[in-house]
């Protein structure tokens, strides 16, 4: 008996002792948080959830500084003259600014205008037709796509084992030497994931952290509500759907959607981009066609050309455009310009590396 | 304060006897089964790259085989006492599912490990992958994209496929290519389809007996002849040479899930 109650005693002081230490484990892990992690997945008060699985994908700073050497690196291509961010650069919240339409190797030409990358982790389906639902696999399409990198998953999980300085930095991100195209897809996504656009004008103002919008930019807005949050909804300025936005008639509709679904009532549809930093993202539209917001905005207004699948909000009493004055599309374009977040695209975690000499 | 320490004493106590009694139960004597696939046509043996056209589908129309690949996964087995031993599948990929290679003998055996003791009825198992398995993200093992059976522009693997040839085909080449996946499903959209199927073999009395000294052996047979000639109809090679897409897929895929048997098994 005097054994069992000693035993009790002791056992009483050791879980004293780790419920001390693990209470300062607890604070210091919290005082760490307050310290920011540049490493560590946020979503900004203004955002949905995040879609990501990050259970499986730990975010470290070794990780995601391999995912940005591959972002760079043009070996993920066949003869190694184009990387990702050949079409997707910082300074234009990684969207292509010189071609309407994506070049790959041998200069062959894509058949899709380089959709910006910012806010991955809370997008559900990736590219124009959505025929993409997780991160981890966007970079296949660019690596195997003959008209962008035309290259093999195996044989860049080869190119990169031949590699020494590879193979360290692997290992430094996750504990093996032995690159797999897991590894490849993981340290591209803790890249991706945590470029996060959320600090524009329009951010600030409506966190209410001290900017203000101007008179025009504000009636901007209230137009912008009025007019297209419909669609372009959430802070994300998007509701993730497929819509058909009146480019073509039906004689000329792109399969668009369509590709995916295998429903002809979703030819000609794309999915609603995101407009943030959409000031920077020129040409617009799933093949580029309109070089300013000035052409878009007339377009919603009154270029809307009818289809059988053309989305019935963008009719005005059952004719097609918003039929918005000139002096409403300059605000709206205003207020698309608070869009634009300077520190995104100067944000020096996600601009190219110092890659040492190989 | 003090309650709570004795509340957490008695719950440590509990966790620690719970592992202990749940270790005495794993332990001991367990064993392993083997599933073997083994692709025939009809009554021939599956050869590949055949110099002739060696094969004949119930239209009689001639045909090659040169790729032969499926994806098994999620496998059950069903114990006499209505137990279940499920194979445990990993969030990616690299346990649970078996790629079955024609080209790679080895692929041809599944072998099921720390299955409990006990006379088995039935095994159950899914021919493709699950879309639960493509929201974790990367996968590796049998479903590493490099493999080749992994469509990028509509993400998804290919569960089941076949290519190969036949002098009917009107594709390029005389070609035959039936790639069956697709798994996405969403409301609106009426024709995303998934054709993954599970299918449920019983042993009809002659069951496995699994212990640690016996490793029985299940004999799967996998007729290709039933392929294209099951319950979603016949399929011809001279006016269906071509499938690659979800929709496309349908019959075909119920057509695959009655090409499978249990032959035999060897105890």
């Amino acid at each position: 008996m005097t054994c069992l109650l000693a035993s009790h005693l002791t056992f009483y002081l050791t879980m004293r002792v780790i419920l001390v230490v693990w209470l300062a484990l607890l604070i210091l892990s919290c005082k760490e948080q307050e310290v920011s992690n540049p490493y560590q997945f946020v979503i900004p008060d203004n955002f949905p959830e995040s879609k990501y699985s990050f259970q499986n994908n730990p975010i470290t700073k070794d990780g995601f500084e391999l995912g940005r050497m591959l972002f760079y690196d043009p070996i993920l291509s066949r003869d190694e003259t184009v990387s990702c961010s050949s079409c997707h650069q910082q300074h234009v919240a990684f969207a292509d600014p010189l071609h309407v339409l994506s070049i790959g190797v041998d200069e062959r030409v894509g058949t899709r205008n380089a959709l910006p990358i910012q806010n991955m982790a809370f997008q559900q389906f990736f590219f124009w037709d959505g025929g993409v639902n997780h991160l981890d696999f966007v970079p296949i399409n660019a690596i195997t796509n003959p008209v962008e990198f035309d290259e093999s998953v195996g044989d860049i999980v080869d190119k990169l084992n031949a590699s020494s300085f590879y193979k360290n930095q692997f290992n430094k991100a996750f504990g093996e030497k032995e690159v797999t195209s897991q590894k490849v897809l993981h340290a591209l996504s803790q890249f991706m994931v945590l470029m996060i656009s959320a600090n524009s004008r329009y951010d600030k103002y409506i966190r209410n952290e001290g900017e203000l919008l101007s008179t025009q930019e504000q009636r901007g807005l209230l137009l912008f509500k009025q007019n297209c949050a419909n669609c372009h909804s959430t802070d994300l300025f998007t509701n993730g759907d497929f819509l058909n936005n009146g480019l073509d008639t039906d004689e000329n509709l792109d399969e668009g959607r369509a590709r995916i679904t295998e429903f002809n009532e979703d030819k000609g549809k794309f999915k609603v981009p995101s407009l943030r930093n959409v000031a920077l993202t020129d040409p617009y539209m799933h093949d580029g066609r309109f070089n300013t917001l000035k052409e878009v905005l007339q377009h919603y207004s009154n270029g809307i050309k009818t289809s059988s699948t053309v989305d019935n909000r963008l009719f005005t009493n059952n004719s097609p455009g918003l039929s918005l004055t000139e002096d409403e599309q300059n605000d709206i374009i205003a207020f698309l310009q608070t869009l634009t977040d300077e520190s995104f695209i100067k944000d020096k975690r996600f601009s190219a590396p110092l890659m040492p000499k190989q | 304060m003090k309650n709570i320490f004795i509340a957490i004493t008695i719950l440590f106590s509990a966790f620690v006897f719970i592992q202990c009694t749940e270790d005495e139960v794993t332990s001991t004597e367990n064993g392993t089964l083997k599933l073997e696939f083994d692709n025939v046509v009809g009554t021939s043996n599956l050869q590949l790259n055949t110099s002739n056209f060696a094969f004949e589908n119930a239209l009689g129309e001639d045909f090659k085989v040169t790729w032969l690949s499926y994806y098994i996964s999620e496998v059950r087995l069903k114990k006499e006492d209505g137990t279940y031993f499920v194979d445990p599948v990993a969030f990616d990929g690299s346990t649970g599912f078996y790629l079955i290679d024609e080209a790679d003998a080895e692929s041809h055996v599944i072998e099921l490990k720390d299955v409990p003791p006990g006379s088995y009825t039935e095994v159950t198992f899914k021919i493709g992958v699950d879309a639960s398995q493509m929201t974790q993200g990367a996968q590796t093992g049998p479903l590493d994209p490099s493999i080749g059976l992994f469509w990028s522009w509509n993400s998804g693997y290919i569960f089941f496929a076949m290519e190969g040839a036949s002098p009917v085909s009107t594709a390029e080449g005389n070609a035959l290519v039936y790639h069956v996946g697709g798994y996405k499903t969403l409301d609106g959209s009426p024709n995303l389809v998934n054709n993954i199927k599970e299918i449920t073999l019983t042993f009809n009395g002659d069951n496995p007996i699994v212990d640690a000294d016996e490793d029985p052996q299940v004999h799967i047979i996998m007729d290709l002849k039933k392929f294209f000639n099951g319950p979603a109809g016949n399929i011809s090679f001279a006016s269906n040479s071509v499938r690659h897409s979800p929709a496309s897929c349908v019959d075909v895929a119920q057509n695959m899930a009655a090409a499978f048997n249990v032959d035999h098994i060897h105890q």
